[in-house]
C-alpha cells in the first residue's frame, strides 16, 4: 500500500471526439446528449476503458445563455449528460468511475471586461450546479477570467457539497487572456475550500510544465493538469504531440504536487491509455524509492514550504515576504475633500487618489468609505468595482461592519486583505467566518473588550488569541497579519516603545507579518513627515512588514525604499535606482507642485524631477499670432491671463496649472473661468468647427482647462465658498452599449465649461437614467450609442423619460446617428460632436 | 502567435479625423508616447477557419462542416465567384481595454489617441493575417473583410461566428448581450476565396487576358467594403469615392468602426 494518494486519471477531449463523430464546427455539443446519446456514451466508455477514473459529463457549455437557442433547458441537458456518463460507467463495467459536472466559461465576459454582472454569472453557474444531481464532483475548467472563476467556485460551494476542482487556461506568457497569473490564481483560490487547482487547455504539456512548477510553489492544494495534445496547426486543426510524447512530458510534472491528470483538446483514448500506463509506472517507482528528484525540486519545495501567503488582484500577486506599502489615502477620516467626493459619488476623485498612490509605489490600497449618512455597503461595493477596473494592486477592505465586509469580499476580484478583526468576541465570531469562507487574509487588531492595552505583552496576548481563534475555524495562520496599533507620540510618548516591542514579539514569536498605521504616531506635532519616517524605519527594523501610510510622502517612501535596499531585499538596488535615477536635491528644485498629469491627484513623485526641467513659462507663452481674443485678454486682464489663454489654446498642461495658481493670487476665480478659460476653449472650438483644429487638439486644450479647474476648485474650497456650477447634466451610454469613449469626451468638455456632469457610465439601465434625471431635476440629459443595434435602446430611454413626465430636454450623439434619426426617436437635439453638444448645453441652460 | 509591428500613425490619424493630413508635432509626440504602453498592453491573437462553400441561394450561404449559416443578400453578393470562405476573429486582448479605461480616468488626450492607435493596430493584425493566408494559399484571391453588422448581415450572427472558429477558447473573444465583441479592440470578418486557377481558365477562354487577374493585390477591392457598411454615411475612413465629399465633416473616435 502506498503512503501517497493514488494519482487520479481524468479523461481526454470531448469536443475533438464529438467532431470526429460528426459534430460540425460551431455546433452545440451539449445537444448531442439528447439527440445522439449513444455517441456521447461511446466516447465516455472508451475513455473509461483507456484508464479514466473520472469522466467529465458533456456539460461544458450547458449554461442558460449558450443553450438558449437549442430549445432544451439547462436542467434537461445536464441530467441527460450525467445519464450518458453513468451509462458508460455501467457499460464499461467499472462502477468506481466518477462522473464530474463540467462547467466551462459562460461565453460572455463579466463587467468591466464585458457586460455581464458578476451576480448574473453566479446565478448562471448556480443553475448548472443545482441541475447536477447524481454527479460525484464538480470541475470548473478552461476559465480565463479570475472573476468568472470566482463566481463559479462560489456557486459550486454554496449550492452543493461535492468536491470542486478548478483549472484555468494560460497562454504562452503564463497569463490567461484576461491577464491572470498563476500566482494570482493560486492565492485567490487556495483558501476558498476547493479540492484541487490547476490548468487545462490552450497549450501542450511541454509549455505547461514551467507553469505547473510555478503553481507548485504557490499552493498547497493538489494540482490538476489537463494539457492539450500539443499546439494546433491553425490550418489543419491537428495537434503536434503523440500519445507517447504527451505521457512522457506529463510524467515530468508528477513530482510537483500533481495529483490529478488528463488531457484536453486533441487528446483521445489513446493518450489516456498511455498516460495511465506512465503514471502508474511512476507511482510504482516512487513507492519503491526509485524516482530521481529533478534538479530544481528541492529549491522549489523550499520556496513552497517557507514562503508565507499573500494577497492578489486578478492580475497581480503580492506576497507577504517583505516590507510593502499599503496606501492609506482612500479614507475619509480627516479629509474634507474625500468626504465630499463620497457624498457626491465623485468616483473620478477617488480613482485619482488610487492611481496616484499606485504610481507613487503603493503595492496594496486600503479602502475605507465609512461616513455617516451614506450607505457604506453600497458605497464599498461601488468603489471596489471602480477601483479593480483601473488599478491592478490588491485591495485592503477596511471596515468593521460584517455586512460591509461580506458584500465586498463577495465581489472582490482576487484575494483581499480584510482590515480588520480584533480580540473582541463580537468581532471574532462575526468576521473570522467571512475571512474563512472567502479565502481572504485578515489584519488582527491587538485590542479587545478592555480596549488597547498599554503593555506590549498584553497586546501580544490578544494577537495570540486572534491567531488561535482563526486557526480553530480553519484559517491558515499565515493569512493573519497583526496590527500592534500605533499610538500618538504627542499624547502617549512612552507608548511608542511598547508598539515597537509588540511588533518585534509578533515577528519573532508568532512568525507573522505586522501591520501599523504609521502616520498616527505624529498627530499634533510639527514636521510630521520627519517623525513618521523615523518611526517607520524603527518599526521596519523591529519586524513591520505592511506599513499603512501615505505613499505620496517622499520621506516615508524614501525610508521604505532605503530600508529595502539596506536589508538586501531590493536586490542590486534596482528599485531604489529606478526611483532616484533622476534625483534632484530639494534645494535645486524650482517647484514640485506642478508634477503629475491633470486630474491625477498631484503626485509629487519620488524625486521632484517632474517639474524641475519644466519651469512654468509665465509670460514666455506667446499668444497665437493674429488672435484678437488674446490681445483683448492681455489688454483687459494682463499678461498672466493672456499666457493662460495661450497655454490652453496650445495645449500646455503643466504651464496651464502653474499659471492658474499664480493668477488666483490676483484674480477672482470666476473671472479666470469666464474671462480666460472659456474664451480659450471657444477659440479652440471655433477652430475645430472650421476644420483647422482636430479633435485631439481640442481634447488636449480641454485637459489643460481641467487642470486649471482643479486648482480653481481647490482655491474656492479653501476660501470656504461654494463651487459655482452652471447646472447639472446627466450623461449615459445607453443600455447594451459598452463603447463610451465618445461620451467621456463630451463629459470632459462639458465640465470645462463649468457644468456639473452626473456620469452614469455605460450599458446604463433605462430606469437608472430616469431616476438620475428625476433626482437631479436636470434640464438636459445626454445619451450616447455607438451601434445601430443599440439605437432602439436609446429610443426606449427617451420614451421612458417622457413617460415619467420629465420636462428635460434630450441630446443624443454617436457614430451611426443622423439628425433625422435623432428627431425620429424623439430627441430634442442631435449632438454631432462634443463641441456641438456643449453649444446645445449652453443654449438649454442659457449660459 | 502574432507579431505586432510599429503602429501606422497615418492610419490612426485618419481615425482621429485628420483625413490625409498628419497631426502637428505636439500631437505626434503624444502619439509616440502612447505607443509603448499600447504595444505593451497588446496581446494580439487570431483564429481562422477555412470552409468550403456548400450551397448558396439568393439570401443564404451554407458552409461545409460548419454550423454557421450566413444570411442576407449582401453576404451572398460579397461571396460571388468564391469557392471557399475564411472566417476570421482577431483581437488585441483585454489589456488594451484596461489601458483605455485607465487613461480615460487620468489622461483623456492620451486615451483618445491610444484608442485610435489601437484601432489601427487591430487592422494591421487583420492585414497580416490576410497576407499570411495569401502566402499559404497563393492560388486564391481574397475578397475584402466583410463583418457581421455590415449591410443586411445580422450582427447577431457574431456569436455563431465565434463558435465556428472556437474564438472563446483560442483567443479569449466573447460577445455582449448586444453581440458586441469583447475585448473591444477585436474584429470578426468573412473573407471569400476565389479559386484563381478556375478564374484564369475562365478568363483566358473568354478573352485571353490573364494579367489583370494575377496582378490584383490582396485587398484591391477594399473600397467596395464601404458600400455595405452601417457607417457609410458618417465614416471618415471611407475609401470609396464619396469619402471626399463627406470627410470635411468632423467625427468622433466612436465613429471608427472595428
Amino acid at each position: 500500500m502506498s503512503k501517497f494518494p493514488e494519482i487520479m486519471i481524468l479523461d481526454g477531449a470531448m469536443g475533438t471526439e464529438l467532431q470526429a463523430a460528426g459534430l460540425p464546427l460551431g455546433g452545440v455539443p451539449e445537444v448531442w446528449n439528447i439527440e445522439h446519446p449513444e455517441k456521447v456514451t461511446d466516447i465516455h466508455r472508451r475513455y473509461i476503458e483507456a484508464g479514466s477514473q473520472v469522466v467529465y459529463a458533456n456539460t461544458f457549455g450547458a449554461n442558460r445563455l449558450k443553450m438558449a437557442k437549442t430549445g432544451y433547458s439547462v436542467q434537461t441537458l445536464i441530467v441527460a449528460a450525467i445519464g450518458n456518463a453513468r451509462a458508460a460507467v455501467i457499460e464499461a463495467g467499472k462502477p468506481e468511475t466518477k462522473v464530474a459536472l463540467d462547467i466551462g466559461p459562460i461565453g460572455r465576459l463579466i463587467s468591466p471586461l464585458g457586460d455581464l454582472a458578476f451576480e448574473e454569472a453566479y446565478d448562471i453557474f448556480a443553475e448548472e450546479v443545482r441541475a447536477a444531481k447524481g454527479a460525484d464532483m464538480i470541475v470548473i475548467e478552461t476559465m480565463t477570467d479570475l472573476y468568472e472563476a470566482k463566481a463559479a467556485v462560489l456557486a459550486a460551494k454554496e449550492n452543493s457539497d461535492l468536491p470542486v476542482y478548478l483549472t484555468m487556461s494560460f497562454e504562452a506568457n503564463a497569463r490567461t487572456f484576461t491577464g491572470t497569473s498563476v500566482d494570482a490564481m493560486a492565492l485567490t483560490f487556495s483558501d476558498m475550500g476547493i479540492d484541487g487547482i490547476g490548468m487545462n487547455c490552450s497549450l501542450g504539456p511541454e509549455e505547461l510544465l514551467p507553469m505547473v512548477k510555478q503553481l507548485y510553489t504557490a499552493t498547497k492544494l493538489p494540482i490538476v493538469v489537463k494539457p492539450n495534445a500539443g499546439l494546433p496547426d491553425p490550418a489543419t486543426n491537428t495537434y503536434n504531440v503523440s500519445p507517447e510524447e504527451f505521457a512522457a512530458i506529463v510524467r515530468k510534472m508528477l513530482p510537483y504536487g500533481v495529483q490529478v491528470v488528463g488531457g484536453c483538446c486533441g487528446t483521445s483514448p489513446a493518450y489516456i491509455r498511455e498516460l495511465t500506463k506512465v503514471v502508474r509506472e511512476w507511482e510504482a517507482e516512487r513507492d519503491a524509492g526509485n524516482t530521481v528528484c529533478p534538479d530544481d525540486f528541492e529549491e522549489l519545495t523550499t520556496l513552497r514550504n517557507t514562503r508565507p501567503t499573500g494577497i492578489a488582484s486578478a492580475s497581480r500577486a503580492v506576497w507577504f515576504t517583505e516590507p510593502r506599502c499599503i496606501g492609506e489615502r482612500i479614507n475619509p477620516t480627516g479629509k474634507k475633500r474625500f468626504k465630499e467626493a463620497l457624498q457626491n459619488g465623485d468616483m473620478d476623485y477617488i480613482l485619482g487618489q488610487a492611481i496616484s498612490q499606485v504610481e507613487a509605489g503603493a503595492e496594496i490600497l486600503d479602502v475605507n468609505v465609512g461616513l455617516p449618512g451614506i450607505d457604506e455597503t453600497e458605497m464599498m461595493v461601488r468603489v471596489i468595482r471602480e477601483l479593480q477596473a483601473v488599478v491592478d494592486v490588491p485591495l485592503q477592505i477596511d471596515s468593521n461592519k460584517p455586512e460591509v465586509l461580506e458584500a465586498a469580499l463577495r465581489i472582490y476580484n482576487g484575494k483581499p486583505l480584510v482590515n480588520s478583526v480584533n480580540g473582541e468576541e463580537k468581532s471574532l465570531s462575526s468576521i473570522l467566518p467571512l475571512v474563512k469562507k472567502y479565502g481572504a487574509a485578515v489584519v488582527g487588531l491587538t485590542l479587545d473588550e478592555a480596549g488597547i492595552a498599554s503593555k506590549a505583552e498584553e497586546r501580544f496576548a490578544v494577537a495570540e488569541k486572534i491567531v488561535s481563534r482563526a486557526e480553530a475555524i480553519g484559517i491558515r495562520r499565515e493569512n493573519l497579519q497583526i496590527d500592534c496599533l500605533t499610538l500618538t507620540a504627542s499624547a502617549e510618548q512612552a507608548a511608542v516603545a511598547e508598539t515597537l516591542k509588540a511588533v518585534a514579539m509578533v515577528h519573532e514569536r508568532l512568525g507573522l507579518g505586522a501591520v501599523l498605521g504609521v502616520s498616527n504616531v505624529s498627530f499634533g506635532l510639527p514636521n510630521r513627515d520627519l517623525v513618521n519616517a523615523t518611526f517607520l524605519t524603527m518599526a521596519l527594523q523591529n519586524g513591520l512588514t505592511l506599513p499603512i501610510m501615505n505613499p505620496n510622502s517622499e520621506s516615508m517612501m524614501g525610508a521604505l525604499r532605503a530600508f529595502r535596499l539596506l536589508m538586501n531585499i531590493d536586490k542590486n538596488s534596482l528599485a531604489y535606482m529606478d526611483a532616484y535615477r533622476d534625483y534632484v536635491p530639494p534645494a535645486a528644485r524650482v517647484s514640485s507642485s506642478a508634477a503629475g498629469p491633470a486630474g491625477a491627484g498631484g503626485n509629487a513623485g519620488p524625486n521632484g524631477t517632474a517639474a524641475a526641467g519644466n519651469a512654468p513659462a509665465h509670460s514666455s507663452i506667446g499668444a497665437p499670432a493674429g488672435d484678437p481674443t488674446a490681445a483683448e485678454i492681455a489688454e483687459k486682464l494682463g499678461d498672466g491671463a493672456a499666457s493662460l489663454y495661450a497655454a490652453v489654446v496650445r495645449g500646455l498642461a503643466v504651464q496651464g496649472t502653474e499659471l492658474t495658481k499664480e493668477l488666483l493670487t490676483t484674480m477672482d476665480s470666476m473671472d479666470i473661468v469666464n474671462g480666460v478659460l472659456i474664451p480659450a476653449l471657444d477659440t479652440v472650438g471655433a477652430g475645430f468647427e472650421s476644420g483647422r483644429v482636430f479633435l485631439p487638439q481640442l481634447i488636449l486644450s480641454a485637459s489643460v482647462v481641467q487642470g486649471a479647474f482643479s486648482e480653481i476648485k481647490e482655491h474656492i474650497r479653501k476660501s470656504g465658498n461654494e463651487t459655482v456650477s452652471k447646472g447639472t447634466i446627466v450623461l449615459a451610454t445607453v443600455k447594451g452599449d459598452i463603447h463610451d469613449i465618445g461620451k467621456n469626451i463630451v463629459k470632459v468638455l462639458l465640465e470645462n465649461y463649468g457644468f456639473t456632469v452626473v456620469d452614469l457610465g455605460r450599458d446604463v439601465e433605462i430606469s437608472a437614467v430616469v431616476e438620475a434625471a428625476k433626482k437631479t431635476g436636470t434640464p438636459l440629459v445626454g445619451l450616447s450609442a455607438l451601434m445601430t443595434t443599440t439605437l432602439p435602446s436609446m429610443k426606449d430611454t427617451i420614451a421612458a423619460l417622457r413617460e415619467a413626465g420629465l420636462s428635460c430636454k434630450v441630446v443624443v450623439g454617436g457614430a451611426v446617428l443622423t439628425p433625422e434619426y435623432a428627431a425620429e426617436i424623439g430627441a430634442d437635439y442631435y449632438g454631432r460632436d462634443a463641441k456641438m453638444t456643449v453649444d446645445i448645453a449652453r443654449e438649454v441652460f442659457g449660459v | 502567435m502574432v507579431e505586432l509591428k510599429p503602429i501606422r500613425m497615418e492610419e490612426a490619424a485618419r481615425y482621429l479625423g485628420y483625413g490625409g493630413q498628419m497631426p502637428d508635432e505636439t500631437i505626434l509626440n503624444l502619439m509616440r508616447e502612447c505607443e509603448g504602453p499600447l504595444l505593451a498592453a497588446c496581446h494580439p491573437a487570431y483564429s481562422v477557419g477555412i470552409f468550403d462553400m456548400e450551397c448558396c441561394s439568393e439570401e443564404e450561404v451554407k458552409l461545409a462542416e460548419c454550423a454557421l449559416t450566413l444570411t442576407g443578400k449582401d453576404i451572398v453578393k460579397h461571396l460571388v465567384g468564391c469557392t471557399k470562405v475564411v472566417l476570421m476573429a482577431a483581437t488585441l486582448g483585454s489589456g488594451v481595454d484596461t489601458l483605455l479605461r485607465k487613461l480615460q480616468k487620468t489622461e483623456m488626450p492620451k486615451a483618445l489617441l491610444t484608442d485610435a492607435m489601437a484601432g489601427a493596430a487591430i487592422e494591421q493584425i487583420c492585414d497580416d493575417v490576410q497576407a499570411e493566408l495569401q502566402r499559404k494559399m497563393p492560388l486564391f484571391r481574397q475578397t475584402w473583410r466583410f463583418s457581421p453588422g455590415y449591410g443586411d448581415l445580422p450582427l447577431a450572427m457574431q456569436d455563431d461566428l465565434l463558435a465556428a472558429v472556437e474564438a472563446g477558447k483560442r483567443i479569449g473573444l466573447a460577445t455582449t448581450q448586444g453581440h458586441m465583441l469583447t475585448p473591444m479592440k477585436s474584429v470578426t470578418a468573412i473573407i471569400g476565396l476565389q479559386d484563381m486557377t478556375k478564374e484564369l481558365r475562365k478568363v483566358s477562354t473568354a478573352d485571353g487576358d490573364e494579367g489583370d487577374m494575377v496582378s490584383a493585390p490582396v485587398g484591391a477591392c477594399a473600397a467596395g467594403a464601404c458600400a455595405g457598411c452601417a457607417y457609410h454615411d458618417s465614416c471618415l475612413s471611407r475609401q470609396d469615392t464619396a469619402t471626399n465629399e463627406t470627410s470635411v465633416s468632423k467625427t468622433e473616435t466612436e465613429e471608427i468602426h472595428e
